[in-house]
């Protein structure tokens, strides 16, 4: 007898198969999700040692002894929240600075309102951020620090040190946008495409959860329906319900964003390019990339559909320094912070990097 | 018995004599509201109460109507005069009656037209021209009721109403296609992956488990949305979507404004435009203070 083409019985088999085993998950996923899970993100240690306004400097205590002369100073940027770099034990990038011995940093931007709709970059760069700067560099009695941007953060980073180099003495930029002129990305090509004045005059600060749904659409089949068939097939995991519902919160802990800066951003940035021409201008001054003098260090991911390698890698030829070095590690946008290959790779990368020019 | 003897005894005699027993009537109230007068009533100048010459006044107007109709030619004219009704209900119904048929005319064309604009379009686009078609026609069609003027001391609100009402149809339906935009890749793939699946079935070569199905059913999608996300169509609706959001969110602000300035509650407006003013305060000051630092900096430093 001939095998059938299409081998119903087999097929049925594997069906009441799957069928068991699925029941058999969502008996003990019941059980793990009913009991007390531990969820909490950003559990290192922090105290608020600067605020203005909604934003705050967090100081994290140190765990070691501090073998850093220059305090590293991290800006996150004002989409989603720099949470992230402290997801859980294991898995945090301040854990491993710490560990190093640094003189750790963070800006919190905290949640925008209705009043913060008029701060432009220029507020964020040369107010917030170089108070900040000025602040650390009176409470270490050093007259420059290391600073480090992550994507937006990493934008006002670039242009902070282009404005201030005499304050800045190592830059590291991550997953960090500064070319707008590719088409790898998604929201590149979007984008262009809008109206940022009618958005931003009729929204004032743009809503968290419309962005969040903006990056939903970059990828929703992976997104918005693989992520949780994910979840349903390991719900039954403790460690993994945890770890996943540690990553929903961040991702969909979302600030508005103040509407000034986000129209300047598209405008000059996304559609204009302006920066990596050196033609942006910031509180009436020309960004010129020429004038980071300081070493560079710039991490981006080869998979990072929202700021794709291309708009990463040509920073370190347009700066006025040698020691500028482009790194590209196999992974995405939030991976190269959280997937434990990264980890290994990304931040003691960095503490090297920082130890050997911290003289 | 001739007519006029029937007419004698019919309906106008009953009539006439219901006329005149109706003047002795409203006499006889007239002399009820003369009865003694009640000090107690009577007005403090001495002048009869509103209520009693009101109703003297109406009493009298009414004896004055039955005595008329209580003629004989009265209730011929009358009679006359019911008999033209028919006559001069026509001639009011009729310019209504024909103004209708007219709209209802003007209603087929109209919906005529609709059939012209969608069979301009493709039978296999119909789907998603199905959304330009209904623009195109709310445009053309609906839309000119919501821009007539409007006139009196509200018309500025009315306007705004009206304008709310226009912005939330734009965006209903620039969202709607959207949204039927976002569904194509899911509708095409599972095309594709049935496809795919009877090829493989022919080749005896069937995914084993359903998880291999989904994956694969996963993969097309994610390709399909690539493909779409990229595509001019898809930019240019998400451009339109965003800009008929910002247009009605706007338009629905105006509207509560304007039902907020009568409670004693602080507008949108009225909070932007202090935001604004304590943002550059702020800043004045800061920039003030940071000037008074480098001031004292150099003062103090020797030279």
């Amino acid at each position: 007898m001939t095998q059938p083409k299409i081998p119903v019985d087999l097929l049925l088999s594997a069906l009441a198969e799957d069928v068991e085993k699925a029941h058999t998950r969502a008996q003990k996923a019941a059980d793990v999700l009913l009991e007390p899970l531990n969820t909490e993100i950003a559990s290192t240690p922090y105290e608020v040692v600067y605020a203005e306004d909604r934003v705050k400097l967090k100081h994290y205590k140190p765990v070691a002894d501090a073998r850093f002369k220059t305090p590293l100073l991290v800006v996150y940027a004002l989409i989603n929240r720099e949470t992230m770099l402290d997801l859980q034990p294991g898995r945090s990038v301040v854990e491993i600075f710490l560990k190093a011995g640094m003189e750790l940093y963070m800006v919190d931007w905290g949640y925008p309102t209705r009043k913060d709709r008029y701060l432009t970059i220029d507020d964020h760069v040369n107010g917030y951020m170089d108070n900040m700067v000025e602040f650390l560099r009176e409470k270490h009695n050093v007259p420059k620090i290391n600073l480090m941007g992550i994507c937006m953060g990493g934008t006002f980073s670039v242009i902070y040190a282009a404005l201030h180099p005499n304050k800045i003495k190592n830059l590291i930029t991550t997953v960090t946008p500064t070319n707008f002129d590719t088409d790898q990305g998604l929201l590149h090509i979007w984008m262009r495409y809008t109206d940022v004045d009618r958005v931003v005059d009729s929204f004032g600060n743009i809503p968290g959860d419309i962005m969040n749904f903006g990056f939903l659409l970059l990828n929703p089949a992976r997104l918005m329906i693989d992520k949780y068939v994910g979840f349903l097939e390991h719900m039954d995991n403790k460690d993994f319900v945890e770890n996943f519902v540690r990553m929903e919160k961040w991702i969909f802990d979302s600030p508005d964003v103040p509407g000034e800066t986000f129209r300047q951003f598209v405008k000059d940035l996304y559609q204009k390019n302006l920066l990596i021409k050196s033609e942006l201008e910031i509180g009436g001054k020309r960004v010129e990339l020429k004038h980071i003098t300081m070493p560079v260090l710039n991490f981006y991911g080869h998979f990072d559909h929202l700021v794709p390698p291309g708009a990463c890698e040509l920073l370190t030829t347009k700066v006025g320094t040698a020691d500028a070095e482009n790194i590209c590690l196999d992974t995405g946008h939030i991976g190269i912070y959280v997937s434990s290959k990264s980890q290994k790779e990304f931040a003691p990368k960095i503490v090297k990097w920082l130890k050997q020019r911290d003289d | 018995m001739n007519e006029k003897q029937h007419e004698a005894i019919g309906p106008q005699a009953l009539l006439q004599a219901w006329m005149k027993a109706s003047s002795e009537f409203f006499d006889s109230m007239t002399q009820a509201g003369k009865a003694p007068e009640n000090p107690q009533v009577k007005a403090s100048n001495g002048s009869k109460p509103r209520v009693v010459e009101t109703w003297e006044s109406t009493a009298k107007a009414m004896k004055a109507y039955s005595a008329l109709m209580a003629e004989p030619g009265a209730m011929e004219s009358l009679a006359k005069g019911i008999d033209s009704l028919p006559e001069v209900m026509i001639k009011l119904i009729q310019p209504a009656w024909n103004g209708f048929f007219h709209l209802q005319l003007e209603w087929m064309r109209r919906a005529g037209r609709i059939g012209e604009t969608t069979a301009a379009y493709k039978f296999e686009n119909l789907d998603q021209d199905a959304f330009k078609a209904f623009t195109d026609l709310y445009e053309k069609e609906f839309r000119q009721f919501l821009n007539i003027p409007r006139l009196g001391l509200m018309r500025a609100y009315q306007e705004r109403m009206s304008q709310a009402a226009d912005r939330f149809n734009i965006f209903q339906t620039t969202m709607a296609e959207f949204v039927s935009l976002l569904y194509l890749p899911v509708e095409k793939s599972v095309k594709v992956v049935q496809e795919k699946i009877a090829s493989l079935a022919d080749e005896g070569k069937l995914p084993e488990t359903s998880k291999d199905v989904y994956n694969l059913w996963l993969k097309v999608l994610e390709g399909h949305y690539m493909t779409l996300f990229k595509s001019p169509e898809y930019t240019s609706t998400l451009g339109k979507t965003i800009d008929a959001l910002s247009e009605f969110i706007t338009a629905r602000q105006q509207i509560l404004q304007d039902i907020l300035q009568f409670f004693p509650i602080p507008t949108q407006t009225d909070m932007d435009e202090l935001y604004k003013e304590i943002y550059l305060l702020k800043k004045r000051v800061k920039q003030l203070e940071k000037q008074d630092k480098m001031n004292k900096l150099r003062t103090d430093t020797p030279n």
